[in-house]
């Protein structure tokens, strides 16, 4: 396969995002714009521009028509996909590090940073899906998070829980109507920060990345962990592939040691492991930074990666990642066919 | 263009020149070009940031590939583009978006093993062979391969310089080919010898420079290859202290990584010992590798 290189940030990338339908790519990282790209062939469609700091996390809605975006400059802003224009800001008293959308976009909640004497908090806003629609100032919700800030957060399916990953390696689940924390369970080792949190299509489980060198795939409802990756290197991101069941985890040393040891050490390769046997089946080599980000495609054709380099690696699959199947489900597949 | 005024500057009228339309238009004009294999060839001229002319040429092959896509997708593609892609013409901007080297990716439960097999590709192994000829040699061990390449550059000598000498000639006899290239190089005519050296012969001035002790030393010391990257000195030497007392045991490591690098000396106190060593652990399986044990320098 040929990777198409994106070449349009000047800083290291933040996060990256496919919308629904797969055909567009959303990129944002430190150097304070955003790009909209054309997932197939990787035409620039637009940049948008206003956040006045290093924007952290992105996320586009389920109907492709706004996205938001969450920054060191302690806002959350909404976009029109199409015009670029920016449609809404909302201030808060730290940096935001992670937005996302609920499964029908009418929710977005956003995780502000611990600092200045503020606590990490879970923020809940209320979003219509419509660009020219007043929206609202108001927090629907706020959960603070006492112990260890949260990293990272998300929907579960149905918008029923959300579940937030921290800087000490736990994983909680909150009432997503109430605030109400249910449980938290540590599941990463502790004191490594979880750094990404990503769902399945259906969001009834979730993979997780840490600092500890594993990738843990954990069911939404009772937080059980279903499957570890182990890999040789602290992670950044990690993904779950549609179509096939693969995931695939991006890392890398920290971007503040690469240069203190050698380029060999690196390590800067998507790694791809069978998503039911753990094994690692193989890695794609490209990016000389660590990746801060790995995206798949929700159709099931490719992944994007985002590095510290500033390049974001859109790939497409060839035959053969399709072909792959292991002997046993080839035998499984023959029974079937008798 | 309109010619300069008295008072004009001569540097200011460099400058008028540079950013005047009149430029542009002095650029070719952008030609396009059918060949017969069906590819188009393009060239454009602009000028890039320091005011050169530059010139592009591109040969593409159009190949048409149809998609049946999401009605909301199709509409998506004839949205106009902005912010700082507004000015982009339609199609992917040579400035933002590129298309990286082909990657081979094929899943594959035992990838790491394939990723080896690369070079038994065909191309490789014809252009290994049109080099063995070649003879390619090492200055620090006078193996078959770049000096840069060496396995051994961090840790030995150049030949010549006492230190290297005994990883030399060890590896003189690891294959047919490379023993030839050892003995040549060791006695090669027109290379430096240090003035201490001349004359009588190395071996001489070394006994009696280096005493009795460096002597059985050297005879004394195994050379162990195809050591575990996970291996450890002391292990070795447990492994080793069985067959009589072992006086000095390295093993080489990564100075980045801290892993062993594959190779390791033993100096036993006796020669005897060292021998049964030899016979003993050559053919070892050690950490899932089996090792190779041979004598450091050859009993001369």
């Amino acid at each position: 396969m040929r990777p198409i290189l994106l070449a349009g940030h000047e800083r290291a990338l933040a996060q990256i995002k496919y919308n629904v339908d797969g055909d567009l790519i959303f990129s944002v990282s430190k150097d304070q714009q955003i790009c909209a790209w054309f997932a197939h062939n990787g035409e620039r469609l637009g940049t948008y521009h206003g956040h006045q700091g290093a924007i952290w996390t992105v996320d586009v809605d389920p109907t492709s028509t706004i996205i938001a975006s969450g920054s060191a400059d302690n806002t959350i802003r909404l976009w029109d996909i199409k015009s670029g224009k920016c449609l809404k800001t909302w201030e808060f008293p730290t940096a935001v590090k992670r937005v996302e959308f609920n499964e029908d976009g009418t929710k977005l909640l956003g995780v502000t940073e611990k600092r200045m004497g503020h606590l990490g908090t879970i923020v809940v806003l209320d979003v219509v899906v419509d660009v020219n629609a007043e929206q609202n100032d108001e927090k629907v919700l706020t959960i603070v998070c006492d112990e260890s800030k949260a990293t990272v957060a998300g929907w579960s399916y149905l918008s029923k829980y959300i579940i937030a990953g921290h800087e000490d390696g736990s994983v909680s689940q909150y009432d997503a109507k109430t605030g109400d924390l249910n449980f938290n369970i540590a599941i990463h080792e502790l004191d490594c920060a979880i750094t990404d949190l990503q769902w399945a299509p259906d969001r009834t489980y979730f993979i997780t990345a840490s600092k500890d060198k594993t990738a843990k795939l954990i069911t939404a409802d009772d937080l059980r962990v279903l499957k570890t990756y182990v890999s040789d290197t602290p992670l950044n991101s990690a993904t779950i592939t549609p179509k096939k069941d693969f995931v695939v985890l991006g890392g890398g040393q920290a971007a503040m040691d690469v240069t203190r040891t050698s380029a060999r050490q690196g390590k800067f390769e998507a790694r791809f492991y069978h998503k039911i046997f753990e094994d690692e089946i193989g890695r794609v080599r490209g990016h000389f930074g660590p990746l801060n980000y790995v995206a798949a495609d929700p159709t099931g054709k490719g992944y994007a990666s985002g590095s510290e380099d500033g390049y974001v690696r859109v790939h497409q699959f060839d035959k053969g990642y399709y072909d792959f199947v292991y002997e046993v489900e080839r035998e499984r597949q023959r029974e079937l066919a008798v | 263009m309109a010619a300069p005024q008295a008072t004009h500057d001569w540097a200011d009228e460099v400058e008028d020149q540079e950013e005047s339309p009149a430029t542009v238009a002095d650029l070719p004009p952008t030609q396009k070009i059918q060949n017969k294999d069906g590819s188009t060839t393009i060239i454009e001229y602009r000028y890039n940031d320091l005011n050169q002319k530059v010139k592009t040429t591109r040969r593409i092959r159009f190949i048409t590939h149809r998609e049946v896509v999401n009605p909301r997708v199709a509409e998506r593609k004839r949205w106009a583009k902005f912010g700082l892609s507004a000015k982009d013409g339609p199609g992917p901007a040579a400035d933002t978006t590129s298309v990286g080297e082909n990657i081979i990716f094929k899943p594959s439960v035992n990838w790491r093993k394939d990723a080896k097999d690369e070079s038994k590709d065909p191309n490789a192994q014809a252009m290994k062979d049109k080099l063995k000829d070649k003879k390619v040699k090492c200055r620090i061990c006078n193996g078959e391969h770049f000096t840069a390449r060496c396995p051994y550059k961090d840790t030995m000598a150049p030949i010549g310089e006492t230190g290297g000498a005994d990883v030399a000639a060890g590896l003189a006899d690891e294959g047919p080919g490379a023993a030839s290239v050892g003995a040549a190089g060791a006695g090669k005519k027109g290379s430096y010898v240090p003035p201490a050296m001349r004359g009588a012969g190395a071996g001489k001035a070394g006994e009696s420079m280096g005493g009795k002790y460096g002597e059985r030393d050297d005879l004394a010391t195994l050379r162990v290859t195809n050591v575990s990257e996970m291996a450890e000195e002391g292990e070795l030497r447990d492994m080793f202290e069985r067959f009589g007392r072992v006086t000095r045991v390295f093993l080489a490591k990564d100075r980045d990584t801290g892993m062993a690098k594959g190779f390791a000396f033993i100096s036993f106190a006796d020669r005897e010992d060292a021998q049964k060593a030899c016979d003993k652990m050559d053919g070892w399986g050690f950490k899932h590798l089996i090792l190779r044990v041979e004598f450091a320098k050859k009993a001369a």
